[in-house]
């Protein structure tokens, strides 16, 4: 709240702190989300073909899908540590 | 539709300020932590605070778990608790185990993967219970709240270490000290050695840090979600709002509980399981 004040009141630092934690949160989320997709899409093609191998390859879905996950927390972490920090 | 829910948005938003809902809501406060009981020896502060509190629960719930469900006598037809104590035995099994340990190692590390495995679903799905830990009070009445051990960086750095402590011993144990550490340095022309040996050994310990803040950060966001959208209510001063926030945090909480709760608890036994075996059987 405070940073949207202080943008339209000409306080510069903290308005670029808050467009920095969007960023940052924002293009974590943009590459996760290309990633999930990316798992979930190969994970329905493999268990059209190969319906069988669906338990087995759950596992590996899960586990690919928490990975790239957690890229989007870097990116929060990141730009929370920045926006506390700098 | 989408009119009518507009008109009744700008309505809310608009509306004035519900005397019950003044103050001041800051959701990070929910995270501070507190001594309860002070307990100091030397440098080291050893004080009990909310997410050793959950920390000592959890560890309960988790014993009382493992008896209840495997220390049934074990019947010709399975009754329901031996039914679900088979069931997480077989994830931890089947899905945890086998897929990161060789064979020959596997009766000595899957005590410490399950174990790890049921610990942090048992202290995640914690933080999702409203429970009267949150140390504050209400006219001498305990509030209660949600929060998770699990979205302390400390809970999830100690996990951590404990696998990462367990990688390199037993990676030393059974290949010996100098062909383990032989074993990070791949192969790569001389050239290129003094570059990618540095990062190999910074890798061992990013995944420290990806192991611990994977797990502290999903738990952390989860709660910070619920939370926000709730203190939306108060920040904005309208009760109005709960229309709109209380079916979106639910959304959120729904979402937590059947999904992040089990796959982080999940993934980092998984992990472990991985990084161990590895250690043990490393590809070169």
């Amino acid at each position: 709240m405070n940073s949207l004040i202080a943008a339209t009141s000409g306080d510069v630092t903290k308005a670029g702190k808050a467009i920095g934690l969007a960023l940052g949160v924002g293009l974590g989320a943009l590459g996760a989300g290309v990633g999930i997709g990316n798992i979930f899409s190969s994970m329905i093609q493999s268990v059209a073909r190969q319906p069988e191998l669906r338990g087995e390859l759950q596992g590996i879905q899960w586990l690919g899908f928490a990975l790239t996950e957690a890229v989007v927390f870097y990116g929060l972490l990141g730009s929370i540590l920045a926006y506390v920090l700098v | 539709m989408v009119r009518r829910l507009l008109v009744v948005a700008a309505l809310a938003l608009a509306a004035p300020p519900v005397a019950s809902a003044r103050g001041v809501f800051d959701p990070t406060k929910e995270f501070v932590q507190h001594e309860w009981i002070p307990i100091h020896l030397g440098p080291l502060n050893l004080s009990i605070t909310k997410a050793v509190a959950y920390l000592m629960l959890g560890t309960v719930l988790t014993i009382a778990l493992g008896v209840f469900t495997m220390r049934s006598r074990f019947a010709r037809l399975p009754g329901r608790r031996q039914t679900v104590g088979e069931a997480i035995y077989e994830i931890a099994q089947v899905q945890v185990a086998e897929q990161g340990l060789p064979a020959k190692a596997i009766g000595r590390w899957f005590p410490y993967v399950a174990t790890i495995m049921l610990f942090i679903w048992v202290v995640n799905l914690l933080g999702f219970i409203p429970l009267p830990l949150t140390g504050e009070t209400w006219h001498g009445v305990p509030t209660w709240g949600i929060y998770a051990a699990t979205s302390s960086l400390s809970v999830t750095l100690a996990l951590a270490l404990l696998t990462f402590v367990f990688t390199h011993y037993e990676g030393i144990r059974w290949n010996g000290p100098v062909r383990y550490f032989k074993s990070w340095i791949p192969e790569a022309p001389k050239a290129l050695l003094a570059l990618i040996v540095p990062l190999e050994v910074l890798g061992q310990f990013m995944r420290l840090i990806s192991l611990s803040v994977r797990l502290f950060a999903n738990m952390l966001a989860g709660h910070i979600l619920i939370l926000t959208f709730i203190g939306l209510m108060f920040i904005l001063q309208s009760l109005v709002l709960a229309v709109f926030v209380i079916p979106i945090a639910s959304i959120f909480y729904v979402f937590e509980v059947a999904i992040v709760v089990s796959i982080q608890a999940f993934i980092f036994a998984a992990l472990s399981a991985i990084y161990i075996g590895s250690a043990i059987e490393p590809e070169h």
